[in-house]
């Protein structure tokens, strides 16, 4: 209730100085002919406004948008489609919804819909949830994908792609250096040494500007060893054995010259650059990586998980979602057109529009998806064994979007990446500085 | 040859700020037309101050708002006091960062300011294809930094981009550029003046435009060696703009935030994290809003202290 | 000081022709020597400044990954213009621009010149005020100037954008135009009261006539904020037909990967008009461009 009335303040605040502004500056811009902007989560005639992200190339928007203006409700509503640019997307979203002209339904940054929520701004799912009981496509959900959506109040979110981080290798590497494929980590040692001998680099990843396949390495190796960030209380726990061990392990790898030693610099461009150019031998990576970089060899293969010493395997994932706000016309319509938008999913990935997983089963199996053996690959042995950011928790919340791609983390792995502090060290700070940002 | 004794505070700081050799109006005249002029003042100024109250004071206020309390962007919180500014002022990364932002700043003003005057002296020789130099030299300033930045990330970030290549085929090593934290926070630096010289150049040129040549005529006579000539009347004589040109750099260079971010968002491990690159982190990637808005008004506050000195030094040589 | 022969903005001779006269002499006796020497030196400084710049341009004219073609192709950049709204974009970059450009100087040189003719405490107050308000980031005034312009309907319009960018240029071009309106001797307008002008008259008709080399600078200033500003469009930009340049440059930047093909020939596009603009405005530039503004002579 706090937060309601502390809200209320904030709007009614800008509202005043807003309207006072917008009366004495009405008459001189009135000539200059207004805006286009609409108001409200609708806009005119109660249409549900849509964002989306840029998610791969203009052809997924083109077909996104097609889907969503293809909606029509019961009540002949109707939807647009708004692409909004990943630069500053929060800063855009933010804005929007305090001046209530944000959007009533959009996918966005993995956890933005937990931030929103906690701003009082989401209007969960639940009955979207219902509708797709009832439909049959709840059960159509791979397994596990819509747990970590579901909080106290209801669900936050519906999961609409999964962004896997997996193993790839590339296949002639392997072949030159005479060395067989990691299946722990002692191998993945091992590997790494024999590939470095051939100038190929066994550990790729990347720590560079908007590059966070480091971030991810690095909490990926502490839950495959049975750690992570937070744990199964959802606290934060950063000191525990397994941690340290993992992060000792990778500061072996680090030491061995096995991680490239300028991957602290690296953007993902620098990354795809490494593995389309036959320097990266082994790393964590998306989905459908030869497309992304551009590599039509076949020789790009997704790896076997590998197992931690404990004998853990666990890789990381992060579902993306799509959330409604509570300012829009019609919360009816919204979920209308939530469950017509899950939906249609199918085409993006019939047209192979999609560098990310399906999180429908009936998808997995559409011939556009599983002639990829990489992509069957991924779905039977990496999907099963993946966990969200939130580790050994179950449910994500607001505070893994601080996490993610936040400073504390960004200077952890790129500390351990420079091989410039021990794994205690970097833990401990790592672990203050997280404390600092989040919110108990 | 200007009576100055007729000015206030102000306009005198004015001309200090625009060196202008102009005489003043003597008193007499002002009272004859203060009335009118009063009056016209307020039009010509009105225009401004509706602008720099809707763009830049109410941002302000939001700003101070944000800064003293605990919300986020959509809500104001609780009003916390100077709490968020001790958080701040008691991290280790703002002092580092203001640390970096000073040697970024440094270097990137007197570094374009040397660059940009070398190449003025050079170009106000008489060159062939002088003016095609001219605008050609103007270009790093003219490119966009998304692009800029990218193809200096192509030229330097992996051992096998070209400069890395050139040194090692010269037996120096690979030096990575981007990721040794010295290396990095230099690379930003070079960038930074890469970017800004252009302006030095521009402002220089047009100052060394008013020096008149019979000065050096007449010095050589004297027999003063070209070093002379120029730290004793070239430098002196545009003393005034490089002063303005100095002040203005400042704000650029504190106030950049493309440049850097674009380049190595701040890193490796905070190597080259300024002022404005840790605010901007801490508001939009750890979405504590207070503590990164009291961040940028520190460093608001710094580059008026920093301004008002380089004014002194302004007024200093008006005087002169 | 024989300096302040050049003090009348009208005789103030471009740098590229300064030398003509005086320095005849100096040059003959430097000799040719001297002078291509200077050639060559100012040749490679350039040509090792211009890399970065060489790269963007030669991507920009490589074939993409999906072409056909080989050698160097205009393709990209007619893709460019075929395939997305570059041509829209482009136009919109140019109306808020030179709106920009027109609206700061018509607010920044009347406020100019108050502060550079006003002797009062609460001009000299309003001058610091400039300096100090425009010192806080732009990336932390985004968000509350969304709030207000999504409040007067000036949020996803070049109408909203302009205000700002002219909001943001306002307080350098303010200064700027001060500086220069000091180097233009009041005895101008002195005659002109006495010609029966009035305050407002004698500014128009008298400073601003012979501006033109101020006016020129701050325009330019002015022209290059706004032309390359992405941070203040991403925000407040949502329909792709009324990006400007550099947001439609973001547009190409996607979740998983990058066009660069694209954003190299956007970029080379993006290039081309200010480059137009100084190639044009050299000679006026060299003398009382923005330095030359501000150096005051």
């Amino acid at each position: 209730m706090n937060v309601q009335s502390a809200e209320n303040r904030s709007f009614s605040r800008r509202g005043f100085l807003g309207l006072t502004a917008a009366a004495a500056s009405v008459p001189l811009l009135a000539a200059c002919g207004g805006g286009s902007a609409s108001q409200g989560g609708g806009g005119a005639g109660g249409s549900i406004k849509f964002w989306d992200m840029p998610w791969a190339t203009p052809a997924y928007n083109d077909a996104a948008k097609g889907i969503a203006e293809g909606f029509s409700g019961a009540k002949g509503g109707k939807a647009s489609y708004q692409i909004i640019q990943w630069a500053n997307f929060y800063q855009t979203f933010s804005s929007a919804i305090a001046s209530k002209t944000g959007p009533a339904v959009s996918t966005g940054g993995g956890f933005q819909a937990f931030q929103f929520e906690q701003q009082g701004q989401i209007a969960y799912a639940d009955k979207v949830i219902e509708k797709l009981k009832s439909n049959g496509q709840f059960d159509d959900f791979l397994p596990g994908v819509l747990d970590p959506f579901k909080s106290d109040k209801g669900y936050v979110a519906v999961p609409w792609q999964l962004d896997m981080r997996v193993f790839w290798y590339r296949k002639s590497l392997f072949e030159k250096a005479n060395v067989a494929l990691p299946t722990d980590w002692p191998s993945l040692l091992e590997a790494g040494k024999a590939l470095k001998k051939i100038g190929a680099v066994g550990f790729a990843t990347g720590a560079g500007t908007g590059n966070n396949y480091a971030n991810h390495s690095m909490i990926m190796m502490m839950v495959n060893n049975g750690g992570g960030v937070f744990n199964k209380d959802g606290e934060l726990d950063l000191l525990n054995d397994r941690n340290v061990e993992a992060m000792e392990f990778v500061l072996e790898l680090v030491s061995n010259g096995i991680v490239d030693p300028a991957a602290v610099s690296y953007t993902t461009d620098n990354m795809s650059a490494q593995w389309k150019d036959g320097k990266a031998g082994f790393g964590l990576f998306q989905v459908n990586v030869p497309q992304r970089v551009g590599d039509t060899s076949g020789d790009l293969l997704v790896a076997d998980p590998i197992k931690g010493p404990h004998g853990d395997k666990a890789t990381i994932v992060f579902p993306n979602n799509i959330m409604m706000y509570t300012n829009t016309p019609s919360q009816e319509a919204s979920e209308d057109f939530l469950v017509y938008y899950l939906g249609q999913l199918k085409q993006l990935w019939q047209k192979k529009l999609m560098s990310a997983l399906p999180v429908f089963k009936s998808i997995t199996e559409i011939p556009e998806f599983a002639d990829d053996p990489n992509n069957v690959k991924i779905v039977k042995d990496w999907q099963p064994i993946a966990k969200t950011f939130a580790s050994q928790g179950n449910t994500l919340n607001a505070n893994l979007a601080a996490l993610d791609g936040g400073q504390a983390l960004n200077q952890f792995s790129q500390s351990i990446i420079t091989g410039k502090a021990d794994a205690k060290t970097a833990l401990q700070t790592f672990q203050s500085g997280l404390e600092s940002v989040l919110k108990k | 040859m200007s009576s100055t004794t007729a000015e206030s505070g102000l306009a005198r700081a004015r001309r200090g700020v625009a060196p202008g050799g102009s005489g003043t109006a003597p008193g007499k005249r002002k009272s004859k037309l203060s009335a009118q002029a009063t009056r016209t003042f307020f039009w010509l100024l009105l225009p401004s101050v509706i602008l720099l109250v809707l763009i830049h004071g109410y941002p302000l206020i939001e700003a101070a708002i944000q800064a003293t309390h605990d919300g986020n962007l959509l809500q104001t919180g609780n009003f916390v006091g100077g709490e968020n500014f001790a958080t701040v002022l008691s991290s280790a990364a703002f002092w580092k960062a203001a640390q970096f932002t000073l040697w970024f700043t440094i270097v990137g003003v007197f570094g374009s300011w040397l660059v940009g005057l070398g190449l003025a002296l050079l170009l106000r020789t008489k060159i062939p294809a002088g003016n095609t130099f001219k605008v050609l030299l103007l270009l790093p300033w003219v490119v966009p930094i998304v692009v800029s930045s990218t193809a200096w990330n192509w030229l330097v970030a992996t051992p096998d981009s070209l400069i890395p290549s050139i040194f090692r085929n010269l037996g120096l090593g690979t030096p990575l550029f981007l990721a040794d934290p010295t290396l990095a926070a230099v690379t930003v630096m070079m960038f930074k003046v890469w970017v800004s010289f252009p302006f030095m150049m521009m402002m220089t040129s047009a100052a060394l435009a008013s020096v008149d040549n019979t000065v050096y005529e007449a010095a050589s006579m004297d027999g003063a060696s070209r070093w002379q000539q120029f730290t004793q009347i070239t430098l002196p004589l545009i003393a005034r703009s490089t002063y303005i040109s100095w002040i203005l750099m400042t704000i650029f260079c504190v106030n950049d935030f493309p440049t850097i971010y674009l380049l190595t968002g701040g890193g490796p491990v905070n190597a080259t994290t300024s002022l404005v690159v840790l605010a901007y982190r801490t508001v939009f990637q750890d979405f504590a809003t207070g503590p990164g808005v009291a961040i940028a008004f520190l460093m608001t506050m710094t580059l008026v202290v920093i301004s008002v000195i380089l004014y002194r030094q302004i007024r200093k040589s008006s005087v002169e | 000081m024989s300096a302040v022969l050049h003090a009348h903005p009208e005789s103030g001779p471009a740098l590229g022709i300064a030398e003509t006269g005086k320095t005849r002499k100096v040059l003959s006796e430097a000799g040719m020597r001297g002078r291509w020497w200077r050639f060559v030196l100012i040749l490679v400084i350039t040509a090792i400044v211009l890399v970065p710049i060489m790269v963007t341009v030669l991507l920009a004219f490589t074939p993409g990954p999906n072409s056909t073609t080989s050698g160097l192709t205009f393709e990209n950049i007619s893709n460019v213009f075929s395939k997305t709204l570059a041509g829209t974009w482009l136009q919109n970059s140019l109306i808020t621009t030179l709106a920009t450009v027109v609206v700061s100087v018509a607010v920044a040189a009347p406020a100019g010149y108050v502060l550079s003719r006003g002797r009062s405490k609460a001009v000299s107050g309003y001058s610091l005020l400039l300096f100090v308000m425009q010192s806080l980031p732009i990336i932390t005034s985004v968000v509350p100037l969304f709030i207000l312009f999504a409040g007067m309907g000036l949020v996803d319009n070049l109408l909203g954008i302009t205000i700002i960018y002219v909001g943001s240029t306002m307080t350098v071009a303010t200064w700027m135009m001060a500086a220069y309106f000091d180097s233009i001797p009041i005895s101008l307008e002195e005659a002109s009261w006495i010609d029966g002008c009035s305050v407002f008259g004698s500014f128009t008709k008298v400073v601003l006539r012979n501006s033109l080399p101020g006016v020129l600078s701050t325009a330019i200033f002015a022209f290059l904020l706004a032309w390359n500003d992405y941070l203040v469009a991403i925000v407040f930009l949502r329909s792709n037909e009324i990006f400007t340049l550099p947001m439609g440059v973001q547009s190409f930047f996607q979740q998983n990967a990058t066009d660069w093909t694209s954003v190299m020939a956007l970029a080379v596009v993006m290039m081309l008009p200010p480059i137009i603009v100084f190639a044009t405005l050299n000679k006026y530039f060299s003398v009382g461009g923005i330095g030359g503004s501000l150096a005051g002579r």
